[in-house]
């Protein structure tokens, strides 16, 4: 599991946003199972190089999410109906790679006609032969 | 606490040892080369373990053990009177013919040799014990000299070090006490193993016995508090220094030497009368003029400049004392 | 719960105050970065925190108590330069600090001197800086201190070897020990600490959570249609750091609300409107620059 998540601490983006993205995304992609049991906060953090209370602050946040749940004692687990909760995650992060493009869009001036030819052209581009 | 400065007095003691078994292994090839000639003890043993020869002992009546040996052929007569630690008196009568004419110039022999109508006649008496006080110049030369190397651990501590030192567990003053105490005995420790190795090289050429008493007692103690007080001098004059504290170490004899001579100025003028007044002043704050240096000739006299033994011994630890509470005050105020 | 707190901390050297005025609280358990440009202060608040040096005016505790020789049996430190005795071995600095301190343990010393490939038996006048650095590290880590006060501590080391350390700091703030740490490898105090502190000229010009810091802080840009136009306000308000502008450009450093204030631009006549993230460094940057100083400041695309 850590393989797949990485952190760039040089990005922006603070460092435990990043950590929730991937697992969420990890989630949504199926790599990591209901039921599952993530690392550790002190393992990930060593794993990271990143700072404890980081992964802290993302078990927190994804826990409130309810992406996962934490048994005291036991350890950080992939919430049960996390799997019906994927097409969820997925959404919510296709929701916001448009949110990113329609805003760029918008603020190079292009009208709304613009943007929905644009954006057939991409569909053709990336999903064609579907 | 005060590991590094054992470790800096290890350090210097093995190089003192090495330099004193040095000078012991000399003695010893020197003795073997002079071993042809016997001291009077030796071929007086040799003659007294001799068959051939008549022994007599007898004990006189001040205690003295008295021992008479006869070499009847050879017309040879010693006389051995054991005053104990006072020595050996002893007569030597033999024929002038052939007689043992070994040079027995050993320190605290006296000897005396008479020939007369053809029989040598040679009075040998030692000095018995060798004085304590013969050893002490050479002790309190050693200690000086560690005192020198040893002195400034404060400002080495300062060039660089800081960060560990002060940064121990420990309240400022019990290090610096503890630093100072360390040097101490290693100084006091380079002065013993002094006085050892010479008294190994006594025991090579000489009688074992040693005089403690009197004179020579004082003289320990003084050699004792010197070095140390020294050292505090030392201490105290370079705390607040990182770098240049080697040229106040180098330049610390040769300026107490000059002082001390400049004391001696005869007041022929006014500027010649001030700096030999200033010059008093200053050289009341140097340990090395409350020692007696060169007295060991005079046995009773205990004087020097008009103050006493007890006197000179309690300026001499005030000053040590004083010294070092100086360094120790400076450390407390060091800032990285 | 702060188990360091710094008030007004002044220290003068002659006429110059090193550190002016300092006031910080590090609570415990934490990694706690002091950022800030050479000559800044960093090393001179270190040295007061230790005792090394005697501040001029303010205070530090400890738990609420000032700094005792007791104290300094729960702190490490490791300081910015080699402070070794050239002419004693690695061996003897250990067993220095095995008689120094209580809790110094020489097997997990050795552990780290080996896991630096440094050798114990050499003189330290033969080390590199590297390994010197190396050695004050398992020196400092091996004393099992609640608190560890870093100056630099990856100094002269290849980056496997930063990374070690980092990771050593992180395990000791996982262990519910305290790191304070001085670096001028801003990714490295990203990765570490939790909150940091710039100081500039002897002044905390700057401080908080990494990660709300990240969050909050953006530049809010914009381009306007002519040379002359009005900022209508913005520049008063309170979440506006620092404005710069070239020709019609605007940046705007925001240090929370950048969506809204985004939106401000918008009606105060702005097209091209964008919302940058900053990473430590650019905060860092922003953080120390001279107000007037045109930056060129990489920033990214905000994606939140």
């Amino acid at each position: 599991m850590p393989a797949v998540l990485t952190v760039d601490p040089r990005s922006g983006v603070p460092i435990y946003l990043q950590i929730i993205e991937q697992i969420k995304r990890s989630v949504a992609l199926g790599v990591l199972q209901a039921g599952e049991q993530l690392p550790t906060v002190k393992q990930l953090a060593i794993d990271l190089t990143v700072n404890p209370n980081t992964v802290a602050r993302a078990y927190r946040e994804l826990e409130r999410e309810q992406v996962i749940e934490t048994a005291p004692g036991r350890g950080s687990f992939v919430r049960a109906n996390g799997v019906t909760e994927s097409p969820k995650v997925a959404a919510e992060i296709g929701r916001d790679a448009l949110d990113v493009a329609l805003r760029e869009a918008k603020s190079v001036g292009l009208t709304p006609e613009d943007v929905r030819n644009l954006f057939d052209a991409a569909l053709a581009r990336w999903f064609g032969d579907l | 606490m005060n590991y590094v400065e054992w470790l800096r007095v290890r350090n210097c003691l093995r190089i003192v040892a090495i330099i004193l078994a040095i000078l012991v292994v000399l003695a010893v090839i020197l003795r073997i080369s002079l071993a042809r000639q016997l001291s009077p003890e030796g071929w007086v043993a040799q003659m007294t373990t001799d068959p051939r020869t008549k022994v007599t002992h007898s004990v006189l009546a001040d205690g003295t053990k008295r021992t008479v040996v006869d070499d009847v052929p050879e017309r040879t007569r010693v006389v051995i009177d054991d005053r104990g630690a006072a020595g050996k008196h002893i007569v030597i009568t033999e024929p002038s013919s052939h007689s043992h004419n070994e040079s027995y110039s050993h320190v605290g022999n006296i000897l005396s040799s008479r020939t007369y109508g053809g029989v040598k006649t040679t009075v040998i008496d030692t000095n018995g014990s060798v004085p304590l006080l013969y050893y002490m110049a050479f002790a309190d030369i050693m200690g000086l000299i560690v005192a020198t190397i040893l002195a400034a651990p404060f400002a080495r501590e300062i060039d660089g070090h800081l960060e560990i030192s002060l940064t121990k567990p420990c309240p400022r003053e019990r290090f610096a006490l503890g630093t100072m105490a360390v040097d101490a005995v290693g100084i006091l420790v380079s002065s013993l193993l002094t006085i050892v190795a010479l008294y190994l090289c006594q025991l090579l050429f000489e009688t074992w016995r040693l005089d403690f008493s009197g004179e020579n007692a004082r003289g320990i103690v003084m050699g004792a508090a010197l070095p140390v007080a020294w050292y505090a001098l030392l201490c105290a004059g370079t705390t607040w220094l990182c770098r240049g504290y080697g040229a106040v170490l180098g330049f610390a004899w040769p300026v107490a030497i000059v002082i001390a001579a400049l004391t001696q100025l005869e007041p022929s003028n006014t500027v010649a009368l001030v700096v030999r007044d200033a010059a008093w002043v200053l050289s009341r704050l140097d340990p090395l003029t409350y020692v007696k240096l060169g007295g060991m000739s005079s046995a009773t006299n205990d004087t020097y400049g008009g103050m006493g033994f007890g006197l000179r011994l309690s300026i001499e630890v005030l000053l040590l004392v004083v010294y070092g509470a100086l360094a120790v005050w400076q450390w407390r105020r060091v800032e990285a | 719960m702060s188990i360091v707190t710094i008030s007004n901390l002044r220290k003068v050297y002659g006429p110059v105050a090193a550190v002016d005025g300092l006031s910080l609280e590090v609570p415990a358990a934490s990694v706690y970065g002091l950022l800030g440009p050479n000559g800044a202060g960093k090393t001179t608040t270190f040295k007061c925190m230790l005792g090394l040096a005697r501040p001029t005016s303010g205070e530090i505790l400890y738990d609420g108590k000032p700094l005792v020789p007791a104290t300094l049996e729960r702190i490490a430190y490791v300081p910015e330069r080699s402070v070794l005795y050239e002419w004693m071995t690695v061996e003897e600095h250990l067993e220095m600090n095995r008689r120094a301190f209580r809790a110094f343990r020489p097997a997990r010393a050795l552990e780290l001197l080996a896991s630096f490939n440094v050798d114990k038996r050499r003189r330290a006048r033969v080390l590199s800086k590297g390994m010197k650095t190396a050695v004050m590290v398992a020196l400092a880590f091996a004393q099992e201190a609640e608190i560890l006060v870093l100056d630099e501590p990856t100094g002269g080391l290849d980056p496997i070897n930063q990374r070690h350390v980092l990771t050593l700091m992180i395990n000791e703030a996982a262990k519910g020990n305290t790191v304070i740490f001085s670096s001028h490898q801003i990714g490295q105090v990203e990765r570490a600490a939790e909150q940091i502190a710039v100081m500039d000229h002897g002044r905390l010009v700057l401080q908080g959570l990494v990660d709300d810091l990240k969050g909050d802080r953006k530049i809010v840009e914009g381009i306007f249609p002519d040379v002359t136009f009005s900022l209508d306000g913005i520049a008063n308000d309170s979440r506006v750091a620092r404005i710069d502008r070239t020709e019609r450009i605007v940046r705007l450093l925001v240090t929370s609300g950048a969506d809204e204030i985004a939106s401000r631009l918008g009606s105060a006549g702005a097209t091209g409107i964008r919302v940058l993230d900053l990473n430590l460094e650019d905060i860092f940057m922003y953080a120390v620059a001279p107000q007037d100083a045109t930056t060129d400041i990489v920033t990214k695309e905000s994606s939140s």
